[in-house]
């Protein structure tokens, strides 16, 4: 009889996940599932607004990624109006949307895994508790803490303000970078360069000693969508989606991302409200495919930048085709980090950063837009339907965590297979399956704000639904 | 250091009377009290620590989420144990954790629970939401005053 486990991380109100293991009669873990009982009533809640107020209302869903949804939706309010967009204000979105990145990803580094990193998963509770990693290296996150405020920087020079700026629209962007804004970016450029190296060695390191972990922590074959440029070049705001597969083989490619429904099916999970989007062609489980930092290296030829396409060659060594294992998510990360703070320093100089025409004007062309936009964690798509006075009429919008949903179920129930053993739930077990989730750097939090810190709540469920054995670790 | 109170505000103005908490920042803030700097935020991030870790004293403003309460509530907290973040946003003892164990300071900090009864998606605060807001500015001029918080360099990103 097949039993269960439930891990359920305690957070407030919605927009929290549990993760069940589901165990064979034989005790081994047959297939894992992330639940999100996040809140997805936000489509709704949008519809019979303008469209052209949409990018900062979508901003709104989430205090942790504003930037990629205010971004997707502008661009979706470039597809209604039918309109190019000045060159200039698309080269002030991807400033911002490098800021983004990079500071979304400097905490997920530094801050959320660095600490997993130089401490291990088998040190117990107490003492992962009591004599903080982070009180005992302050450098390293206050490096992270500065790099993500660089990132921040950007999105506050460009937007006036860090959170949820009103600055992209449907058409453009309202205002332009200032010498003086430059000027501040600038100064961070040392320093960011820097911290970023010093991440490169920690994880060097880090790959010498966890071995075992690039091994099981979601190593598996899968396919990988990412935008790429019209020369296959890196791409993170704009581009064509393309589709690989774990021998690094094209499958799919030049895709406008406003067909994307063509090629991608989304399945509803029981339990979840979280939608699990899957390769059309493929059907379920073959058409499973993983977003962010590791699929954009994997489907992109080139970074684009010289220091990056360096360490990308490096990453590319760890693979045969594709690079498939989801504890490299972190070093496609760095490599994507350091992609940021090059193309923002070449970008700096170009003077269409300072241009006055910065928007296009139009009203209500298309009766559907979708735009597309590489958030931290993979690829966004924001798809509006609107009548003619350009009210919603229909929201659709696909989230990162949504398209990595099957693969991080995936990657629970390897990390469990090689811990769970009958009825015993072992603590190093909790530790490296909260990290197996943490390569995704999931998002979970577009309904509400969460509220504590993680809490794990494990539950061994019996045949008859009874709960034979319960662990809480605060 | 500044010698400043601090408010930070946060939750999501997008579910109604969840984000009452980022709305009384934003009243601190229009008040202009010398002494008193402001933010207002969906979440808590965990760069928050270095402002933290400048001001006097902090007040982190949230909806009481606990339970039915009548009136705002402030209570006095303290650093948690760890200040290890999981996710991208923390609570306030991981916040003030991070602050001690990063830049070397955990200010005194209260945190000041406001009245709800709907997190449903709206952007109007509900009436015992709005009575709770306006109790809530009370206090926290109350508090300041008491102190003598005084006119002091604001820290840099905050009355946003």
């Amino acid at each position: 009889m097949a039993k269960r486990i439930v891990i359920d991380p305690v957070t407030r109100i919605e927009g929290h996940a549990k993760i069940s293991i589901f165990l064979d009669d034989a005790g081994q873990v047959a297939d894992a599932q992330f639940h999100v009982v996040e809140f997805r009533g936000f489509e709704k809640f949008c519809e019979g607004r303008p469209y052209s107020e949409m990018p900062g209302i979508t901003a709104r869903i989430c205090g942790i990624c504003p930037v990629s949804h205010l971004l997707a939706s502008a661009r979706a309010g470039d597809a209604i109006m039918a309109v190019a967009i000045p060159p200039a204000a698309d080269k002030l979105r991807r400033l911002m949307n490098l800021g983004q990145i990079l500071q979304s990803h400097a905490l997920s580094f530094f801050n959320l895994s660095a600490p997993d990193f130089l401490l291990g998963w088998d040190t117990p509770p107490a003492e992962r508790n009591v004599f903080g990693l982070i009180a005992a290296h302050p450098e390293l996150a206050r490096a992270g803490i500065r790099l993500r405020q660089f990132g921040q920087e950007i999105i506050e020079i460009l937007g006036g303000k860090k959170i949820h700026p009103a600055w992209g629209v449907p058409g453009g962007v309202r205002s332009a970078l200032t010498e003086e804004g430059r000027d501040r970016i600038r100064a961070w450029l040392p320093e960011a360069f820097a911290t970023v190296a010093t991440g490169f060695e920690l994880f060097r390191r880090t790959l010498e000693t966890h071995r075992e972990e690039a091994f099981i922590f979601g190593n598996f074959p899968s396919l990988f969508m990412g935008l790429v440029a019209a020369d296959g070049t890196w791409e993170h705001h704009g581009g064509k989606l393309r589709f690989t597969d774990s021998s690094g083989s094209v499958i799919a490619d030049h895709i406008d991302p406003a067909d994307y429904l063509e090629y991608i099916g989304e399945s509803v999970q029981k339990d979840s409200y979280l939608k699990s989007p899957y390769f059309k062609a493929l059907g379920l489980p073959g058409g499973m495919y993983r977003v962010g930092p590791l699929a954009r290296l994997n489907v992109c030829e080139r970074m684009g930048v010289p220091r990056a396409d360096a360490e990308l060659r490096l990453f590319r060594q760890q693979g045969h085709g594709a690079v498939t294992s989801s504890f490299l998510y972190h070093q496609a990360r760095l490599i994507e980090m350091l992609a940021a703070v090059e193309l923002i320093e070449r970008g700096l100089e170009d003077p269409d950063l300072f241009s006055r025409d910065l928007r296009a004007e139009a009203g209500v062309n298309s009766p559907r837009g979708v735009g597309a936009s590489e958030a931290p964690r993979g690829t966004l798509f924001h798809d509006y339907t609107v009548d003619r006075d350009g009210l919603l009429k229909k929201v659709n919008l696909i989230v990162a965590t949504g398209q990595n949903n099957l693969a991080m179920n995936r990657t629970v129930a390897q990390i469990a297979r090689h811990f769970v053993r009958g009825d015993q739930i072992p603590e190093p077990m909790l530790n490296r399956i909260e990290h197996g989730i943490r390569c995704y750097d999931p998002c979970l939090s577009c309904s509400t704000h969460a509220f504590g810190q993680m809490a794990l709540e494990v539950r061994l469920i019996g045949p008859d639904g009874s709960v034979r054995r319960e662990v809480t670790r605060e | 250091m500044n010698d400043n109170l601090l408010v930070i505000g946060y939750g999501n103005t997008l579910r109604s009377d969840d984000g009452v908490g980022a709305r009384v920042a934003e009243a601190v803030a229009n008040l202009g009290l010398p002494g008193v700097g402001t933010h207002a935020c969906t979440q808590l991030t965990p760069e928050l620590a270095d402002l933290v870790s400048k001001a006097s004293a902090v007040i982190f403003v949230d909806v009481a989420a606990e339970g039915p309460v009548a009136h705002p509530i402030l209570r006095r907290l303290e650093p948690a144990e760890s200040s290890r973040v999981f996710s991208h946003s923390a609570d306030p003892p991981t916040l003030l954790a991070l602050a001690r164990d990063v830049y070397g300071r955990a200010p005194e900090a209260w945190c000041l629970l406001v009245p709800a009864e709907n997190i449903g998606f709206g952007e109007e605060l509900s009436p015992i939401a709005r009575r709770g807001l306006k109790e809530a500015v009370r206090k926290i001029r109350d508090l300041q005053r008491k102190r003598g918080f005084g006119p002091a360099a604001i820290p840099p990103f905050a009355n946003h």
